[in-house]
């Protein structure tokens, strides 16, 4: 379980390594594949929730250092309205969020009904930037909602969901490599069966 | 709730509250940590794009040639091929002359560097370079280009640099317009992720006599941005109750941009 647990932890670091080869689709209103959040995403569903929480901090931190921008120091009386940034540390907030509403269906992933976990994957990817893009529309003002951000936002949220069952094998063969199972309850079934 | 599980949320609530209470220095520190340590997959992971960007313009223009070339008999289709190589290369010939000529007419003092990656982050408008605090970059350096102004160093590490495209809303810029005595706030427009994207100009007169067409420059106030660097071109005005705004065009392709120039200083 620990070892599991410390296996899950390396590969959302490894995401971030691999983050850096993937390029943003202009064609697609600048969509990307998330797999740092996919990584979270698929290992929040099949972890305890203290190391969920664990994974959350982590995973927010390090994406924060990767996207906040530092704060532009001008002239005051001729930029009177400079533009508000999130605090540093808000993608915790978020990464929890979305790693709780994982775990929401985490009775199915136990049971071995991994499909529908990997679906969540791509709406909790929406709900997520969804959930960003309103922050930052709430510290600037106005709600700008444009065809373009729906697109970058859907198909951001597909091309992540498209790769969740390869992160769901591979966090099955860590948890076989480490002794671990993913799917107690459909162990416990099978065996009632028998 | 598990005791244990108490213990985790507490130990989260505190790390969080830590996170979130971090000062801008802590957080660039923060930040040129994660970079440092993860700098082999960034140096890889721009390769990749630029060599990824490098075939699929190469790819378009094969296409292009294809098409072209489709009537005509083998032996002259070859020689056409070559033909446009040289082309390509003539025009890359001509576009490094600029940005050299550019280097020499410059009232700045400038470092040239290559763009290698472009939209790292999801929601902001942002390039990276490949020049650094090695070659004397600092936070909030203006950054040119041949056609005009690109935006301002973010992020400087020791041999790349991030840059705050103008069309990113946080980019404010303060502008005047050519032939009038009008001047405003310009920026990037939350969420413009077109190819095509244009910049908003706020704060003008409420009776500005502006046309679609005229040049916008920097004014050179507030502290970032040297005065009379191109900046774009008015395409529309939107007239107010209180005061009016302008849409611009910016003068560079910020899509196709290859070189830029980071102002160190300006000569005197």
């Amino acid at each position: 379980m620990l070892r599991f647990n410390l296996s899950a932890v390396f590969l959302l670091l490894i995401a971030f390594l691999v983050q850096q080869f993937v390029p943003a689709f202009t064609g697609l209103s600048h969509a990307r594949f998330l797999i740092v959040h996919l990584v979270f995403l698929c290992a929040a569903v099949s972890v305890a929730t203290p190391t969920m929480l664990l994974l959350a901090f982590i995973g927010g931190i390090l994406w924060d250092a990767h996207c906040s921008l530092a704060t532009i120091v001008a002239d005051p009386e001729v930029y009177t309205n400079p533009t508000e940034s999130l605090r540093f540390g808000y993608s915790i907030l978020l990464f929890t969020g979305m790693g709780f509403l994982m775990q929401g269906l985490s009775p199915l992933f136990r049971a071995g009904k991994w499909q529908f976990s990997a679906l969540l994957t791509g709406v909790a990817t929406f709900l997520y930037l969804a959930a960003d893009y309103a922050l930052i529309s709430f510290v600037r003002g106005d709600i700008v909602m444009s065809r373009s951000i729906m697109r970058l936002m859907t198909f951001t949220a597909l091309l992540t969901m498209l790769f969740s069952p390869f992160v769901f094998w591979l966090l099955y063969r860590l948890a076989l490599l480490f002794d671990h199972s993913l799917y107690p309850e459909a162990g416990k079934n099978k065996r009632r069966s028998f | 709730m598990k005791p244990l599980n108490l213990i985790a949320l507490l130990l989260f609530l505190a790390g969080t509250t830590w996170a979130l209470t971090r000062s801008e220095r802590v957080v660039r520190e923060i930040q040129v940590a994660y970079f440092k340590a993860i700098s082999p997959t960034l140096r890889s992971g721009s390769a990749l794009e630029t060599k990824t960007r490098n075939l699929l313009r190469e790819t378009k223009h094969s296409k292009k040639l294809e098409a072209e070339l489709s009537t005509i008999r083998g032996e002259i289709g070859r020689l056409r091929i070559i033909e446009s190589r040289f082309k390509e290369l003539e025009r890359e010939n001509a576009e490094l002359r600029h940005a050299l000529n550019f280097k020499k007419i410059t009232e700045f003092d400038v470092v040239a560097a290559n763009i290698i990656r472009r939209h790292p982050t999801t929601w902001w408008q942002t390039a990276e370079i490949d020049a650094g605090e090695d070659r004397g970059i600092g936070i909030q350096l203006s950054v040119l280009s041949n056609d005009g102004l690109v935006g301002l160093i973010d992020r400087p590490l020791k041999n790349r640099s991030s840059i705050l495209l103008i069309t990113d809303e946080k980019c404010q810029v303060s502008v005047r317009i050519e032939g009038s005595p009008e001047v405003g706030i310009l920026s990037g427009q939350r969420g413009d992720f077109d190819n095509n994207p244009t910049l908003r100009l706020r704060f003008l007169s409420k009776n500005a006599s502006l046309q679609p067409g005229q040049r916008v420059f920097t004014t050179g106030r507030g502290g970032i941005f040297q005065p009379n660097i191109l900046v774009g071109t008015i395409t529309s005005v939107e007239r107010g109750s209180l005061d009016s705004e302008a849409l611009v065009r910016p003068a560079v392709d910020l899509n196709d941009l290859v070189t830029v120039f980071v102002v160190l200083s300006e000569k005197h």
